[in-house]
């Protein structure tokens, strides 16, 4: 199957399951940035960080169309995105945009993967992420 | 009781790669895979790790420099061997490009050994080598030298009980590297460019402890990964003769008068050339031999190198191959070599297991071969010839010849010697009409009839005629009429050629 055909898969965003409803601000970021490192944990053993680094900034350019708040924390191409900076932009907005524009973050950084790699294969990578409620080991775990 | 250790052989299931490299990789070897960039290392490697890597024996791919892990992934995926499941499971991806950027080979080892620890694989891969040197050199003067990097390396995989590929580019073997001395395998790619044609080959320049085919051979790179075309006489002598004593001892052609002319058919295992100018029926004469063979319950295959595709094919043949009789190889892959066209007529025979093969013609097969195996045609056809009628095949092979009323001429290919036997077709001119002759030039070791017979083609296939035997200068174009009309006998005379 060709590689776009595969951009847009719907995943079940990483933060529904693990924020209520009624939370607020303060609880949405700093779960958007431990997903954010969980991301970052399993991917940079196998891209690099500046791998990562430059999924991450493709990704908060793309979003920053529709959420032009987060262009702020736009780090430099090679470097990572400050977690300061976004956290600092994701406190200046109501929970229900700051959630909404993690979500949108997490899915394009997804679809942006699915595009170079294919779906099948961004699913295994980051399946700990996207579903650790399952209990499914890091996609790299060989430990015994 | 043995006292010698034991060397398993790990079966990388690449296609040929284990007969080339003498029965498979020798378990806790430390190899190197070098070539120039895009010669197809990275896919060799991971198709071989993918084949050998399982939860028990798990695989570690370390990624230096040069290709960035994430393209390496887009584009390995595209094979059939890539296998999604088996990254987590059996298959570990981990980038070193950031130590190796540093320049300190130092770091770049005790990570290797990490992971190598934590993990304790069976397979390791290191992805560039070459950028490894690199990056060492541009950082100044390292810690460790690369030799020492490389022995300490070989040891501790050797000692940890894994089999280790080093992938590097390398654009000559003279490149004076300590790796070269320390690697228990070399197995070099190479590409050969002739005008428009480009031809993949595999050396293996050195693998201990076993026997393995030297020399280049052929490899292809396709969907499933990579293809390694082994020795045409060593794929060969794997194949089964077929059951001679089953079958009569001579093949018949389905042409009785040209069977009684051949003294009761083409030998077993013998190869025939059919020599004639365009519309002769060479063509009709081989879709005969092979409809022959199915009349009498064998199986054949033809391997046409037709220019013309679409171009219908003779009815006879379109149907026994339609009805399983007869396997068609009809490759259109740009730039064959003998040693693939020999395993596609060879993959066939044994699935049909067949006894008769014919090649139509060797002209359409000189031009499918590239460039660079042109030039040896007659080597490449004697190896092919000799493949086939080794496993004990009986060949009939047609070769276009342009009628030259000068000279007597076989083959414009000088291939008359390689054939064990030879029918020629030439037009003649007789009373304004443009008929036929057909003639036994050669039969090795066997009688067989002089006579210079017309014959005609029809709907159903070749009528012989009578022979003319008050005309002269038959082989001139324009025979005249004797003056006297003697009849000599038809007479069979034994050929030693």
């Amino acid at each position: 199957m060709p590689l776009e055909s595969q951009r847009g898969t719907r995943w079940p965003e990483p933060l529904a399951s693990r924020v209520s409803a009624d939370a607020g601000v303060e609880q949405i970021a700093d779960t958007i940035l431990t997903v954010w490192r969980e991301i970052e944990e399993a991917l940079s053993p196998i891209i690099g960080h500046r791998g990562v680094a430059a999924l991450f900034n493709r990704s908060v350019k793309l979003v920053s169309a529709t959420h032009p708040w987060l262009a702020g924390c736009l780090g430099d191409a090679l470097e990572a995105v400050d977690p300061t900076a976004l956290k600092a932009a994701l406190l200046q907005q109501p929970a229900a945009d700051a959630a909404a524009g993690g979500a949108a973050l997490f899915q394009s950084f997804h679809d942006l993967l699915a595009s170079l790699v294919g779906a099948p294969l961004t699913n295994r990578l980051l399946r700990c992420v996207w579903a650790p409620s399952t209990g499914a080991t890091p996609a790299q775990d060989l430990s015994p | 009781m043995s006292t010698k250790a034991t060397i398993n052989r790990l079966a990388t299931r690449v296609p040929g790669l284990d007969d080339v490299l003498g029965g498979g990789l020798p378990e806790f070897s430390f190899n190197l895979i070098a070539g120039q960039p895009g010669c197809g290392k990275t896919t060799l490697a991971h198709q071989i790790m993918f084949a050998l890597a399982t939860p028990e024996r798990r695989a570690i791919y370390f990624t230096v420099l040069g290709e960035p892990p994430l393209k390496m992934l887009r584009y390995q995926q595209q094979f059939d061997f890539f296998d999604n499941e088996a990254i987590g499971r059996s298959v570990r991806f981990v980038s070193l490009s950031e130590d190796a950027m540093a320049g300190d080979l130092e770091r770049v080892l005790a990570r290797i050994v990490e992971e190598v620890t934590t993990h304790s694989p069976g397979l390791i891969f290191v992805d560039s080598f070459r950028s490894v040197v690199f990056a060492s050199e541009h950082a100044g003067s390292p810690k460790i030298s690369l030799q020492l990097f490389v022995q300490q390396l070989g040891m501790l995989m050797t000692t940890w009980q894994a089999t280790t590929f080093l992938i590097g580019e390398y654009f000559d073997e003279t490149d004076a590297n300590p790796v070269f001395t320390v690697a228990d395998g070399l197995i070099w790619l190479r590409q050969s460019v002739q005008r428009n044609s480009m031809v993949r080959k595999i050396e293996i320049m050195k693998m201990r402890g076993q026997p393995s085919l030297p020399g280049l051979h052929t490899f292809r790179i396709d969907d499933s990964g990579v293809r390694v075309f082994a020795p045409a006489q060593f794929v060969a002598a794997g194949t089964a003769a077929p059951a001679v004593a089953a079958l009569d001892e001579r093949a018949l052609t389905g042409v009785p008068a040209l069977d009684e002319m051949l003294c009761g058919g083409l030998p077993r295992g013998y190869s025939l050339l059919v020599a004639g100018p365009s519309g002769s029926g060479k063509s009709v004469l081989a879709a005969s031999f092979l409809a022959e063979g199915a009349r009498r319950g064998e199986t054949g295959v033809v391997a046409a190198f037709e220019q013309h595709p679409n171009r219908s094919r003779n009815p006879q043949l379109a149907d026994l191959i339609a009805r399983g009789r007869v396997g068609l190889i009809d490759s259109r892959e740009p730039d064959l070599s003998i040693d693939e066209i020999v395993l596609l007529i060879l993959t066939e025979v044994r699935r049909l297991g067949a006894t008769r093969v014919v090649l139509d013609s060797l002209s359409g097969f000189e031009l499918a071969l590239a460039p660079t195996f042109r030039t040896d045609f007659r080597e490449s056809l004697l190896g092919l010839v000799t493949a086939l009628t080794r496993a004990g095949l009986t060949v009939l092979m047609t070769s276009e010849l342009e009628d030259r009323y000068t000279d007597l001429r076989f083959s414009p290919y000088g291939a008359a010697f390689l054939t064990d036997a030879i029918i020629v077709q030439r037009y003649i001119e007789v009373d304004s009409r443009l008929q036929r002759v057909m003639a036994v030039v050669k039969m090795r070791a066997s009688a067989h009839s002089n006579a210079l017979r017309l014959y005609d083609i029809r709907d159903d296939g070749i009528h012989m005629g009578e022979m003319l035997v008050d005309q002269e200068g038959l082989l001139g174009g324009r025979p005249t009429r004797k003056s006297s009309s003697g009849q000599p006998p038809p007479a069979a005379v034994p050929d030693s050629a």
